[in-house]
Formats: C-alpha cells, sequence, structure tokens
C-alpha cells in the first residue's frame, strides 16, 4: 500500500476541511498536542467530542419540545456545546451555536428551532468528514497499528 | 486523581472543568508542559479540597458548572485566605471576564486556552516558587 499517497491525500482532506471553514486553528492545537506517549490522542478527543456533543444535541430537541418555553435553558446547553466546538476547532458548528444563542437573547423561538436544525446538520457533515479524515489517517499510519475508537 | 509532582519546582495544579472534552484537552496540555493535575468536576468539588487542606498553586476556574459556578468557588475560596494560589478564569463566555475578576480570580483567559498562554501562566508559578524557597 502506498502510505505516502495516503498521507498526502489526509493532509489534502484536512486542508480541505479548514478552507470550507469546518476547521480552525484549534484544531491543530489538539493534533499538536499529540506525541509518543498519546499517539492517538486528537482522535481520541473528536471521538469524545461526537459522543459529548450528541448528547447535548439530544438534551436541547427534548427542551425544544417542551413547554413553556425555557430560553435560559435553552441557552445553558448551547453554551456548553459551543465551548466544546470551541475546544477542538469545529469553528461552523459553533458559529452555528452563537446563532441559536443570539436567537435565545432575543426570545425568537422560530429562529432557535432554525438555527437548531442548521447546528445538527453541521454536527453531522462534521462528523462524517472526520470519520473519513481519522480512517485515512489509520490507514497511513504503520502498518498494524490503528485502533477504532467508537464514534 | 492525585497530582505528581516532576521535581522541587514543578506546580500543583487543580482543573475545574464540567465539560469532558475541555478538560481532557487542558489536562494534556498541562502534561505535555510536565505538569500533572487535580481535577475537580464543579466548583464545590473544588472547594471541598481547599476545606480538606489540600494546596495547589494554580487553579483554572470553568465559569459556568452545575452545583457551585467557577466564580463562586473564586470567592469562596478566597474568603478561606487562599491568597497565594494563583486563579485563572477560563470561559468562552464573554461575560466570563468580569465575573472572574470581581470574584478575586488572578487573571481571565478565554477558551479555547493556547498552549503558549498556559506554558506562561506556569513558567510564572514556578518562578515565584523558586524565589519563595
Amino acid at each position: 500500500m502506498d502510505y505516502s499517497n495516503l498521507r498526502r491525500q489526509a493532509a489534502s482532506m484536512k486542508k480541505s476541511l479548514f478552507d470550507q471553514g469546518y476547521l480552525d486553528e484549534q484544531f491543530c492545537q489538539v493534533e499538536d498536542l499529540q506525541d509518543e506517549a498519546s499517539p492517538n490522542f486528537a482522535e481520541e478527543v473528536i471521538t469524545l467530542f461526537f459522543k459529548d456533543s450528541a448528547r447535548l444535541i439530544s438534551n436541547i430537541e427534548q427542551a425544544l419540545e417542551k413547554y413553556p418555553k425555557d430560553f435560559n435553558k435553552w441557552d445553558a446547553y448551547m453554551q456548553q456545546l459551543k465551548g466544546s466546538c470551541s475546544s477542538i476547532g469545529a469553528s461552523r458548528m459553533k458559529s452555528e451555536c452563537m446563532s441559536f444563542r443570539e436567537f435565545c437573547g432575543q426570545g425568537n423561538v422560530e429562529g432557535c428551532m432554525k438555527s437548531f436544525q442548521k447546528v445538527k446538520r453541521e454536527h453531522g457533515v462534521l462528523r462524517q468528514k472526520l470519520e473519513a479524515y481519522f480512517q485515512l489517517l489509520r490507514q497511513a499510519g504503520p502498518a498494524g497499528a490503528a485502533t477504532r475508537p467508537g464514534m | 486523581m492525585a497530582s505528581k509532582n516532576q521535581g522541587p519546582a514543578a506546580p500543583r495544579a487543580l482543573v475545574v472543568e464540567d465539560i469532558k472534552v475541555d478538560l481532557v484537552v487542558l489536562l494534556r496540555m498541562l502534561r505535555k508542559l510536565n505538569c500533572e493535575a487535580t481535577v475537580a468536576h464543579n466548583g464545590k468539588e473544588a472547594v471541598d479540597l481547599f476545606l480538606e487542606g489540600k494546596t495547589f498553586d494554580i487553579v483554572f476556574f470553568d465559569k459556568d458548572m452545575p452545583v457551585m459556578t467557577g466564580p463562586e468557588a473564586v470567592t469562596k475560596i478566597r474568603g478561606m485566605g487562599a491568597s497565594g494560589v494563583k486563579m485563572v478564569g477560563v470561559s468562552a463566555d464573554f461575560g466570563g471576564l468580569e465575573a472572574f475578576m470581581q470574584a478575586g480570580a488572578d487573571v481571565f483567559v478565554p477558551k479555547p486556552m493556547k498552549l503558549e498562554t498556559l506554558d506562561a501562566m506556569l513558567q510564572e508559578v514556578i518562578g515565584k516558587k523558586n524565589m519563595s524557597g
């Protein structure tokens, strides 16, 4: 297998994620925390992010369906999600989280609902793209060294 | 999670954070800078550590946490006479600066924290420890 070609493909994929605004510099900071002792740190953190963010999104979805509308609760949940997005460099997701919070501040239910759908969409897209990126990285690594945490 | 000294000047850090992703990243950054840390998952756990007599050189507080927030914990810990410990407020919330500084924190750092920023803070703490002997 041509490992150098796979690494080039992974690098190109990562560049594309940056160029399209899915990721920002913080993702590089997370990757830079990898070393021989923690060679899969970035993938482990991303896996943890998607587990946590799926739970938060589910919480928000349930909260959005309840009456009376509790903008403070919605905002608090989305603030957590926004914080996690910042920590891994999920730039487009973070922007959508911020939009949602602005609508909360305005008391705009329709705006919150539409914005939340965008958050979910960005979450799903980012998950697919990062899953593909790390799969490529695992293939490009030394033979037999890859382990796959559940994402 | 117990602290592990790397040498006589290694700072003792406490990380107060409820969001796992943020916690894991900060702990990894600290480990990369040869600083192991104790973890508290909310402000009350942090206060309880100080009440137990635990001492730290630097404490990193997230702002919004269940049970007790970061600023509330800073206020309580300062009220216990912990004036020598460097208290760092960390938040992605723009309102975090005012909340933490009013509570008595030494510095506020917006999330996500850069490794260079963390390194500079730890070096300052190490420098003070070396001067005090």
